[in-house]
């Protein structure tokens, strides 16, 4: 109960901030909120299953390229555009998520990386459809439903944006709650255990890539319109190796870290960016620091102080536990 | 156009690239299998390499000291973030915090790269000795080329024999099979892991210096070749040596014949045969199945 007043006070604020600051402001609150979702969706493989991925860039492309090349090429209402990319991604992910999971640890890693490898190379093999290495520019953004234009102002892209983002969560959250999700659990723990006891654990790990995959995606979806163009570095190994450290910086295994983490990240690169010309360094160094000395993240860093204070109702079987067992 | 003559040069081509990717992968497949480590930062420690060897060059106009120099200086390097950082996190057997805390000094490493030599690439001459060009069957070929594959051949013969024949190869064989084992019958097993760490280091920039007075020293050369070198491990087996050597022919010889003939494919090729190769063997050619 608790739990839902917090959720519920934090989906509050974020509905004024589009009053409350300037434009400029707005679209980098956006990026970063995209890049939460796209963190959040990582954590379903990483931290409840320990799958770890080193191409969930290609989620993100795919869904930004199948959303950009739906806007562009069919006069689809924006919702719609969005949602189409990402069901082609998720049929996409299927054959991807049947391979990778043939192999476990690190061979796993190199598979999910090898497939966004191939999707960016497959951008410049492809070039007349994707752009090559020009990307697609000039992506429109349709009315929405009924002729509506509500999408097209920045602030109402920011809440279709929170929309998306608290609605992946809520669902990310009852599936990570729910028995499917204690299943996987168990595969973090112990893979061959859990088969022992009759689960078929390649098929558990299929359907969470599946998932990671699709709400991959939709952030992937959400970055089309809102940046207005597209270009290979989206699958580049670089972004994978982003998301994954948001993930790890801001707790794994708990869905709202890796949002925190990815937000965090985004705004610290943003302002730090402008502010010194040793940003990189500086995160470099914060992030080595935050595997070495908080390997729980900042929600983990969040949650402890609370923990040790007095046993917090209703977070039950989360927060840095799980992450500390595994 | 002599169709043999094409053939043996664009060979002999592969084979010096060959050379290059060797040395990058095989100091990744050693520190893999005696760490289980993936090093993010290999392609970064291969362009310090390069870079420490341009200052070498500049100031002391040998290229022969800067072979020596740069090595040792990255290896040390190396050996330092492996006792500090690295070292400290092998009781918490998570594989991801290797992958974070190496990617983190991937990004460190890139950015004082940055800070100490600018943004613009620099680039060494061949040494007099290495200049000009032969002619094998009326092709010209560059003697530099030559001078690649020879040292690449020489350094894997010699690590290859280093692993078989002495008793510190012996060790390292030993600590990748079984660490626990080895550090029961009394061995210093992080002593072993930080040797090797060292070695891996010292002869990526031993790679990195070689490659400048091809392509120059540039700030994204180490990100470029990482990830070839991920595949040619992957596709040898981790922690296989000799897995390696193959693993960087094969590719090389994809990437040299593959940009001739099939253009539009040839980004795609390798990871296309990274992919067939996982698919089939999960463990790499010559490695272990997993």
């Amino acid at each position: 109960m608790r739990e839902r007043l917090v959720i519920a006070l934090i989906v509050a604020l974020l509905c004024i901030i589009p009053l409350l600051v300037p434009t400029f402001t707005l679209t980098l609150i956006i990026e970063a909120l995209i890049f939460g979702l796209f963190a959040m969706s990582l954590d379903l493989m990483v931290g409840y299953t320990r799958l770890h991925s080193f191409g969930h860039a290609a989620a993100y492309g795919l869904g930004a390229y199948s959303t950009a090349l739906i806007l562009l090429h069919f006069n689809l209402p924006l919702p719609i555009g969005i949602v189409i990319g990402v069901a082609i991604s998720i049929i996409i992910a299927v054959p991807i998520a049947w391979i990778c999971t043939k192999s476990t640890g690190v061979s796993f890693a190199m598979l999910t990386l090898a497939f966004a490898q191939l999707g960016y190379a497959m951008i410049f093999r492809f070039k007349d459809f994707t752009g090559g290495s020009d990307g697609i520019g000039g992506i429109p953004r349709p009315a929405g439903p009924f002729g509506l234009d509500f999408f097209q102002s920045k602030s109402g892209y920011f809440y279709l944006v929170v929309f998306c983002l608290v609605g992946s969560y809520l669902l990310c959250r009852a599936i990570v709650t729910s028995p499917f999700g204690a299943v996987l659990a168990g595969i973090r723990e112990n893979e061959t255990k859990t088969r022992a006891l009759g689960y078929n654990t390649r098929a558990y790990k299929m359907s969470v890539v599946i998932m990671a995959y699709g709400f991959g995606s939709l952030a992937g979806a959400l970055y089309t319109p809102f940046a207005g163009f597209v270009a290979p570095e989206l699958f580049f190994w670089l972004v994978s190796g982003r998301v994954l450290i948001m993930v790890i910086i801001g707790g794994a295994g708990t869905l709202i870290g890796p949002i925190l983490g990815g937000i965090f990240f985004m705004l610290l690169e943003q302002q730090l960016s402008e502010v010194t010309q040793l940003w990189p360094l500086i995160f470099g160094s914060t992030f080595i620091a935050f595997v070495m000395l908080a390997p729980d993240g900042i929600w983990g860093l969040l949650t402890k102080h609370f923990r040790s204070k007095r046993p917090v109702p209703g977070d039950g079987e989360d927060g840095g536990a799980s992450r500390a067992a595994s | 156009m002599n169709f043999a003559g094409f053939i043996v040069a664009q060979s002999l081509n592969a084979f010096s690239q060959a050379a290059i990717l060797f040395f990058i992968a095989c100091g990744l497949t050693l520190i893999f299998g005696i760490m289980r480590i993936i090093n993010f930062a290999h392609g970064g420690l291969f362009m310090v390499g390069a870079y420490v060897g341009y200052t070498t060059v500049l100031l002391t106009g040998s290229f022969w000291l800067s072979l020596i120099v740069a090595p040792i200086a990255v290896g040390v390097l190396g050996g330092v973030f492996e006792r500090v950082f690295l070292s400290r996190l092998y009781a918490r057997h998570d594989g991801g915090a290797y992958l974070m805390v190496t990617f983190g000094l991937a990004i460190l490493l890139a950015e004082g790269v940055h800070l100490i030599w600018g943004p613009q690439p620099r680039s060494v001459a061949i040494p007099d000795m290495l200049r000009g060009v032969v002619f094998i069957l009326n092709q010209p070929f560059p003697i530099y080329r030559l001078f690649l594959i020879g040292i690449g051949g020489a350094a894997a013969i010699l690590l290859w024999q280093f692993l078989e024949r002495t008793r510190a190869g012996l060790l390292i064989r030993a600590v990748s099979q079984n660490a626990e084992m080895v550090h029961a019958l009394g061995t210093d097993v992080a002593m072993v892991r930080t040797s090797v760490f060292t070695l891996g280091c010292a002869i990526a920039a031993l790679g990195g210096v070689l490659s400048t007075p091809l392509v120059t020293a540039f700030l994204g050369m180490g990100s470029n070749v990482i990830i070839d070198a991920f595949v040619i491990v992957i596709i040898g087996g981790m922690g296989s040596f000799l897995g390696s050597i193959v693993g960087s022919l094969l590719i090389a010889f994809v990437q040299v014949f593959g940009a001739y003939y099939f253009q539009d494919m040839a980004l795609a090729i390798i990871y296309l045969l990274m992919l067939t190769v996982l698919i089939v063997r999960p463990g790499g050619l010559l490695g272990s199945e997993q």
